[in-house]
């Protein structure tokens, strides 16, 4: 059994690398996602997943319900890290397979895999508290700015993580993006990673927090029609179904995070696209309780004030 | 999250635990119960939008959860949920916080059409419970009157909550949190309704908590403490602290603060930096009678 896959299936167990392996892991990844494109190209069949946000034991799930890799194809639509308990372990076993099994595995950038956003919702303590130096968020970090931006299945089918952008309108303007960098603050970068659809508007929307795109029906209608694809997939919003269709069938919402944050108790869906194209809702709840290794904490009566 | 509790406390402070899977208690003549359940579904989410004319809602609402407490003998019960509050925010109607990367989006070019989003969407509540009196004897069948139709009021009050008998390592009985909603502000801090209670052999306390962080610019926190001790007269004695706090990042670092969003994760560890804003303590009046 050659390291790569004995570190595999260590990660399966929730084990987390030696940081010299994740040293070693990230490089090789590194040499992989570099000649990957802005817009990667991605074969059907393929099952693509949403937001995962170190739920470790629920990704586990999503596996036993969409098939192993590299025996399913996937296509991880970001936000692998932040919030959930297991980041490290999460988004190592993603980069372990993706590095075992590359042409069967796409991994893209979500909004949470930047240095900025990870020091704030959780990744960088979680390194801090299971390794005792910040080393393997540095190596994590630097790999996020290789990942791609987005994917394109079979020339039909758009995925992104957040959404569209005002200064994009063909896939060759995604291609000229220089990507290896932190995600930006603004621009059109910041916008596939952030933006979102939004029912009220039918052009373009400005948060009320004076930053963030929102997108409406006719933007995405003339996006697709411009770039001769079916439908956008995207992930980054949750879904208490799992997936959310809008705009007549024109992009959906792909959710894979169940039980959110361990208390929301919604459902998570994959998103199975067979060799012609062909969909299937894949929906899953979170791992039961015995799975996930160490018991649910009592909490110790709490005397506030 | 059920906490274990001694049988023996229990009995001694004349209390019993709610049965078939409920979760509370009895006690000197109040019961006392936390719901907690998922977050509201697409086709519910709807609703609500129609019933608090929005369009915009937190994304995580627990509209189902809630917490009750009812004195038995007086029909009084207060409780919290997610609506009330969040007809608070859309009644309150603060303008939107900027955020800090909107200085360099001013800059940007404009998509040619584009509507410009005005709601809160901090969800800022004042929100500070609900009231109402539950009549269920023979007479009246069972019915709720909501509490300000009854003359069922706040009133302002010298009085301090006791902070000395809180102190008291007393057992608690009972302990829940309960969030009603929560948004993440789309990764720009958080905005967060939760509702803690701890009842002890002599007395019950709650704290419902508004919390908003947003990263680079604001903190709010707009608490409400109620304490009853238990006692056995007619009507119960109620008191209302009510503690705003609000502080900018910037006002955080002229102090000498540290100003990452990260030292700020937790509000009771870093309450004190907040100036208070508004404080009022309140007793509840229930007329007699009913």
């Amino acid at each position: 059994m050659s390291d790569l896959d004995r570190q595999i299936e260590q990660l399966k167990k929730c084990e987390p690398l030696k940081e010299s392996e994740v040293k070693a892991l990230c490089l090789k990844a590194m040499e992989i996602l570099v000649e990957e494109s802005n817009v990667q190209r991605v074969d059907a069949p393929v099952t693509i997943c949403g937001d995962i946000h170190g739920q470790f034991y629920d990704m586990k799930e999503l596996f036993k319900v969409g098939g192993d890799c590299p025996k399913t194809n996937y296509l991880f639509l970001g936000d692998f890290v932040d919030r959930g308990f297991y980041s490290v372990e999460t988004f190592l076993l993603l980069l372990a397979l993706k590095v075992r099994y590359p042409d069967r595995i796409t991994l893209i950038r979500g909004n949470h895999e930047s240095r900025q956003i990870t020091q704030v919702y959780g990744f960088y303590d979680e390194c801090l508290r299971k390794y005792g130096s910040v080393n393997v968020w540095r190596y994590c970090t630097d790999i996020f700015d290789y990942l791609s931006l987005s994917a394109l299945i079979e020339n039909k089918i758009f995925s992104v993580h957040g959404g569209l952008s005002p200064a994009i309108s063909t896939l060759d303007q995604i291609r000229t993006i220089d990507r290896k960098q932190e995600v930006p603050h603004d621009g059109a970068m910041c916008d596939l990673l952030w933006s979102d659809p939004e029912d009220i508007v039918d052009g373009w929307g400005l948060s009320p927090r004076g930053a963030g795109f929102l997108f409406g029906g006719s933007v995405v209608t003339s996006f697709n029609h411009t770039n001769n694809i079916d439908y956008i997939c995207r992930a980054h919003q949750l879904v208490m179904e799992g997936y959310k269709w809008m705009f007549n069938n024109q992009i959906v919402t792909v959710w894979s995070a169940p039980n959110y944050c361990y208390r929301c108790g919604n459902v998570a869906a994959i998103l199975e696209l067979d060799e012609n194209l062909n969909k299937q809702f894949r929906v899953f709840d979170a791992a039961p309780q015995e799975s996930r290794g160490t018991p649910a904490k009592k909490p110790a009566p709490d005397y506030f004030l | 999250m059920e906490v274990e509790v001694d049988e023996k406390d229990l009995k001694s402070a004349r209390a019993e635990l709610l049965k078939d899977g409920r979760r509370g208690l009895r006690i000197r003549g109040w019961e006392i119960e936390s719901l907690k359940r998922s977050i509201l579904n697409s086709s519910a989410l709807q609703q609500w939008e129609q019933s608090l004319q929005t369009s915009h809602l937190p994304e995580m609402i627990f509209g189902e959860s809630c917490l009750v407490l009812k004195h038995v003998s007086s029909g009084t019960k207060i409780h919290f949920n997610a609506f009330d509050a969040l007809a608070g925010w859309k009644q309150e109607g603060l303008p939107p916080v900027e955020v800090p990367a909107a200085a360099k989006w001013k800059f940007r070019s404009k998509p040619l059409q584009q509507v410009i989003l005005d709601y809160d969407y901090t969800f800022t509540t004042p929100y500070c419970g609900s009231e109402m009196v539950e009549l269920d004897s023979d007479k009246h069948g069972s019915k709720e009157i909501s509490g300000g139709s009854l003359g069922f009021h706040w009133e302002d009050c010298e009085e301090k909550l006791d902070v000395a008998a809180l102190t008291l390592k007393e057992p608690i009985l009972f302990y829940d949190e309960v969030v009603l909603y929560e948004d993440e502000l789309a990764d720009n801090g958080v905005s967060l309704l939760t509702v803690k209670v701890r009842v002890m052999p002599s007395s019950w306390f709650l704290l419902l908590r508004f919390w908003l962080r947003v990263d680079g610019v604001l903190m709010r926190l707009r608490d409400t403490r109620m304490h009853c001790v238990f006692d056995e007269s007619a009507n119960p004695v109620i008191l209302r602290e009510r503690c705003w706090r609000e502080g900018t990042f910037q006002a955080l670092s002229a102090k000498g603060y540290p100003t990452d969003s990260a030292s700020y994760s937790d509000p009771s560890i870093i309450s004190q930096r907040l100036p208070v804003i508004m404080h009022q303590t309140q007793k509840l009046v229930v007329p007699g009678n009913l």
